[in-house]
């Protein structure tokens, strides 16, 4: 087991999960979603089996997202990676439960090309930053909140998982997890959000030294005060936007962060 | 402070465009220099590896776990000084300001811990041609991005 295995399903989570936030059509986009979630557990796997060999993984990447116009578009590159990514997987117990997944959806996405009522014009990326009734200025504001934080729910579900894989403490296991999968839900919020305002983007690769923690309670005291920080973000775009539901929302978002601190401080 | 977002040349079509594709970033494995400035108080790094070749900035990449802004200044920095020399990339420094116009305090920290890296990069690619075994050059910085609220007043008076 290698890291290249572990990187290519690094990019096809990735390229499922984006997927699903540029498509607009909530079927497809609740199904690829589900898909998503299947590929980050296959990469956990993988992972696992990687550090059982002796070896490491990583969290370098290649891919881009390209800027596409419909479903179909988004469909087929899908479908491209789907295929290139199959001829990775090993001959073991894990690598065919895999491939069966990967089939599966595989099937799911053909099928979606059959019908000609499954395309759509696809505004994810045309970065035109229109949300009724928000002004220039907040949208602005909630543009630079997205980029920020998606990067950071990102960057903080790879961080907690590289910990949880290497973990040999299970209140700590726990915890991790639960952070994992607070953030994969941040991180689907977001990513709607940007898609919905034209400005969908992959954040930004990871570099070994954010995600390489040498010092626990360290990186956990600072993860507090990042916590913290975007807690008052969350209150400031609330209070400062005017769409009400909006403004729940991330009312809603601030208050969940408050118990990730109580879930951080689990790990001092 | 979300009512007075001010980014680099306003939330211009280039600056979104540089937020969601950032120009070189990355790592470059066969770097001749590779420099970090750290800001101790947040943990805030970048790392900035230069290819050079007869005193020309052959290839760049960056990498940060910092904020937009950052990420914005460096991918404009990169793009500036790439395939020019050693001299104008230091220069490019003073450009980049004026190109920026007048910064928040923190943007300010943003836009040095990117030119620290740069400079550290350099510091590593002569020290390897004096002999010195060194894998990257670590610069930290002065300033940290965490900026009071009196430090932020002052810059906007």
């Amino acid at each position: 087991m290698t890291n290249k295995i572990y990187q290519q399903k690094h990019e096809l989570w990735l390229n499922i999960l984006f997927a699903s936030f540029a498509i607009d059509d909530e079927r497809i986009k609740s199904h690829l979603y589900d898909f998503s979630q299947i590929a980050f557990r296959h990469m956990k796997w993988f992972g696992n089996k990687v550090l059982e060999s002796g070896k490491d993984y990583n969290y370098d990447r290649d891919m881009v997202l390209l800027k596409q116009e419909s479903n179909f578009a988004i469909l087929k590159v899908l479908k491209e990676k789907i295929e290139a990514t199959q001829v990775f997987y090993p001959d073991t117990t894990l690598g065919e439960r895999v491939k069966t997944d990967d089939t599966y959806l595989l099937q799911y996405v053909a099928e979606l090309l059959a019908n000609p009522v499954n395309n759509a014009e696809v505004t994810a990326f045309n970065m035109e930053r229109k949300w009724e009734d928000l002004d220039q200025s907040q949208i602005d504001a909630l543009t630079l909140f997205l980029f920020e934080e998606s990067y950071k729910e990102y960057e903080l579900i790879l961080v907690y998982a590289y910990m949880q894989a290497r973990t040999k403490n299970m209140l700590h296991f726990n915890v991790f997890e639960d952070l994992v999968d607070e953030s994969h839900f941040h991180l689907k919020s977001f990513g709607n959000m940007m898609a919905k305002l034209g400005i969908l983007a992959l954040p930004r690769e990871l570099h070994r030294m954010t995600y390489v923690v040498k010092d626990l309670d360290k990186f956990v005291k600072d993860g507090i005060a990042e916590e913290e920080a975007a807690k008052e973000m969350c209150k400031e775009l609330s209070d400062s936007i005017k769409d009400e539901k909006l403004s729940k929302f991330f009312d809603f978002i601030n208050y969940q962060e408050s118990y990730h601190i109580k879930l951080m401080e689990k790990l001092l | 402070m979300f009512e007075d977002v001010k980014m680099p040349e306003g939330m211009s079509a280039e600056t979104l465009e540089h937020l969601m594709y950032p120009k070189n970033y990355g790592k470059l494995d066969d770097a001749d220099g590779t420099g970090v400035a750290l800001d101790e108080k947040t943990k805030e790094y970048v790392i900035f590896y230069a290819k050079l070749k007869d005193e020309i900035v052959k290839d760049v990449k960056f990498a940060t776990n910092g904020c937009q802004d950052t990420v914005v200044i460096g991918s404009m920095f990169t793009e500036m000084i790439k395939e020019n020399d050693v001299d104008y990339a230091q220069k490019a420094i003073q450009k980049m300001h004026d190109k920026l116009g007048k910064l928040s305090a923190q943007q300010q920290v943003c836009a040095d811990i990117v030119f620290t890296a740069f400079i550290a990069s350099l510091k590593n690619y002569e020290n390897k041609q004096d002999g010195t075994d060194e894998e990257l050059h670590l610069l930290k910085m002065k300033e940290s991005c965490e900026v009071s609220q009196e430090e932020e007043e002052e810059n906007d008076k």
